[in-house]
């Protein structure tokens, strides 16, 4: 076998350049199509990574705690007690790294000019800064300072909508616990920068503040946790709700379907990319060695006549694909790492942002470099192509010596 | 070996078996042509001894190609016995008379012999590595063999930059390589320049007389005819005469 392998490679070697423009041809549409995988299963890797990591670090966290009902009509009729008993034992969890407790209600935030509905959320601020990167993208003013401030942290661009600035007043009406509408005044205090769907939905005070406003008491809206271990995720969620079983408990996967599918489904649109460009890549192996085998039907023959086996025959032509598209699929390798390596900094995709924030991601892609899924996919389609190849090569190898021989090119 | 003991046969007579090369009886070998059949080979009766150096002649289309390729095991007779070496190539899968060509039939053909992206001395190796021979003994033996057919020094040439009458040298010397039990040249100097075919038929006597080696010729060529010791005429399928000559 290995002997068989020395006396034929360089022979396959020798014979892949007799036509060097198509070799080359052939090389380039492997190693486009190899780099188009690569690339593309970067991408998606990256979108599939700052979506789940915008879900894990803006506002979803982990895990949620609400009280049932409240995800279908999130207002102060479905809120919970501050935790205590078995579930305040529950959050003690070892693979709870923090969790931060939230009043989350529908209200209307005047400006002297403006009117807007938002999303306000009554945070602690020391609890909110350890679950959440928020707190930390302040770019005007600072984010609240404790559980009494009396300011109110916008994003940039409702600050925008509503013709406000820093400093300025702005009023804030809800629907108070008992069903008056209430009404107070803060301070804009600070500004922060998220992506646009977070900075035009979300509006903080702080948690006191907000429950004196309302009049709920210590009630929460939410319970937002931490779990770093995607792989505990489960053990926890289910130690929570056995502690808690009258709250409703989910994970982000539950509360954000799509960051979760793209996650779970990026393996297989990686896999119909590949077949889609493999089925390209397949047509141009085929037919270079279709036309390198009918170019040589007089040497196969004559191969033959000197006694060399069909299954020789078959296996030389294999060779010959193997190493073509081999190089091929090495320099979209190559292609594809030196590109990845160069954009692992970041790509900017804000000028695509509206509609990647449709779809869940940040402006930020982040690709990375993943050998062995580089490896992986080049494997495949390494191995499909000589699979392919095989035909053109039996082709060869049923090639009549008698025929072949009176076939002079 | 010595020429003397062959002359002493009569051409196709009661030979001892051991010394018959190639035994054929009522070769029959017909091509199918659509619906008609064409017969190439019609009961062909003959018997190549070890050292013939012998000439197979007769009109285009009497079936000489068709007659050296069957006893060279590139296809299967329509009907008849064909032994060489005491192998009846009748038995063998076309795997086995794969291997039976490599070990001991050498062939040489009008033109386009030889591997062109091999050079002179790896297309005669390729044959030993076939063979399964190490790598120092084949460059020695494919040396020594280039040697002995004139071409020493052009090792490493490719057929592109050998003339016509080089190229039929190396496949000579391939032809060679393998100590085979018979070597069978279809028209190898058709191709080639008066003076050139010339010295390639005086080569292939050279290397009969000092080595043994058996050949059968299929031709058209007169002086390669008249350098023959034993000449065969087939006309439209059947062999129609059969001489030894003297040198
Ligand atoms: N592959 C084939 N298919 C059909 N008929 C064939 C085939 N090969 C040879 N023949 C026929 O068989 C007969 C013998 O042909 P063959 O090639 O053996 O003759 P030849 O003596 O070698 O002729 P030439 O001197 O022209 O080379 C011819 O009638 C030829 O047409
Ligand atoms: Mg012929």
């Amino acid at each position: 076998m290995i002997e068989t392998l020395r006396t034929l490679a360089p022979l396959a070697w020798r014979n892949i350049w007799r036509n060097p423009r198509r070799t080359i041809i052939t090389l380039i549409v492997v190693a486009m199509g190899i780099f188009s995988i690569l690339i593309f299963a970067a991408f998606l890797r990256a979108w599939a990574d700052s979506s789940r990591d915008r879900v894990l670090t803006l506002m979803t966290s982990s895990i949620q705690i609400h009280a049932r009902g409240f995800l279908d009509d999130p207002t102060v009729k479905h809120l919970f007690e501050q935790p205590s008993g078995p579930l305040a034992e529950a959050l003690d969890h070892p693979d709870i790294a923090h969790w931060a407790p939230r009043l989350l209600f529908p209200a209307i935030v005047q400006s002297e000019y403006r009117t807007l509905p938002v999303t306000l959320v009554g945070v602690d601020p020391a609890r909110e800064a350890t679950i959440s990167v928020i707190p930390a993208n302040v770019i005007q003013g600072s984010y609240l300072s404790g559980r009494q401030d009396v300011r109110i942290v916008l994003g940039d661009k409702n600050l925008a909508r509503l013709k406000t600035r820093l400093g300025k007043r702005v009023v804030v009406l809800a629907q108070a616990a008992d069903g008056t509408l209430a009404e107070r005044g803060f301070e804009v205090g600070g500004v922060f920068s998220g992506d646009s769907e977070i900075e035009g939905q979300f509006a903080f005070v702080a948690l006191d503040t907000a429950q004196d406003m309302l009049g709920t008491g210590n009630k929460l809206a939410e319970i937002a946790i931490q779990v770093p271990d995607p792989d505990k995720l489960p053990a926890v969620v289910q130690a929570l709700r056995k502690a808690a079983p009258d709250l409703d408990i989910r994970t982000w996967k539950e509360l954000s379907p799509m960051a979760a599918a793209v996650d779970q489904m990026m393996g297989l649109i990686v896999y119909v990319w590949l077949w889609v460009m493999f089925v390209l890549m397949a047509i141009g192996i085929v037919n270079t060695q279709l036309m390198a085998v009918f170019e040589r039907i007089h040497e196969f023959g004559l191969m033959q006549a000197l006694g060399m086996r069909p299954r020789m025959i078959v296996g030389i032509v294999a060779l010959e694909s193997g190493m073509l598209v081999g190089l091929g699929i090495l320099i979209g390798m190559g292609a594809a790492a030196f590109l990845i390596s160069a954009l692992s900094g970041g790509v900017d995709i804000s000028g695509f942002a509206e509609g990647a924030a449709m779809i869940g991601a940040g402006t930020m892609l982040y690709p990375e470099l993943d050998p062995p899924q580089i490896i992986q996919l080049s494997i495949v389609v390494w191995v499909l192509g000589v699979l392919v190849a095989l035909w053109p090569a039996r082709k060869a190898a049923k090639i009549s010596p008698v025929e072949a021989m009176t076939h002079v090119s | 070996m010595c020429p003397d003991t062959k002359e002493a046969t009569t051409p196709g007579a009661d030979a001892p078996e051991n010394d018959s090369i190639v035994v054929c009886r009522n070769l029959e070998k017909h091509y199918r042509q659509g619906a008609i059949q064409v017969p190439a080979l019609r009961g062909v009766d003959l018997e190549i001894h070890r050292g013939d150096f012998a000439t197979l002649a007769g009109p285009s289309g009497s079936g000489k190609t068709t007659l050296l390729n069957m006893i060279g095991g590139l296809d299967y007779p329509s009907a008849g016995e064909i032994i060489v070496d005491g192998q009846d190539l009748r038995a063998l899968t076309k795997s086995d008379l794969a291997e039976m060509r490599l070990r001991k039939i050498g062939f040489v053909f009008q033109a386009y012999n030889l591997i062109p992206v091999l050079t002179a001395a790896e297309n005669i190796e390729f044959i030993l590595r076939l063979q399964g021979v190490g790598s120092r003994e084949r460059h020695e033996r494919a040396r020594a063999a280039l040697a002995d057919v004139g071409l020493e020094g052009l090792e490493d040439r490719r057929p592109s930059h050998l003339s016509g009458g080089q190229q039929q040298r190396v496949a000579v010397a391939r032809a060679l390589i393998n100590r085979p039990a018979i070597v069978l040249a279809d028209e190898p100097t058709a191709n080639l320049d008066t003076q050139t075919a010339g010295g390639l038929i005086d080569l292939m006597a050279d290397l009969n007389a000092r080595h043994g080696t058996t050949f059968l010729m299929g031709t058209h060529d007169a002086r390669v005819i008249a350098r023959s010791r034993r000449h065969i005429e087939l006309t439209d399928g059947r062999i129609s005469g059969d001489e030894l000559r003297n040198t």
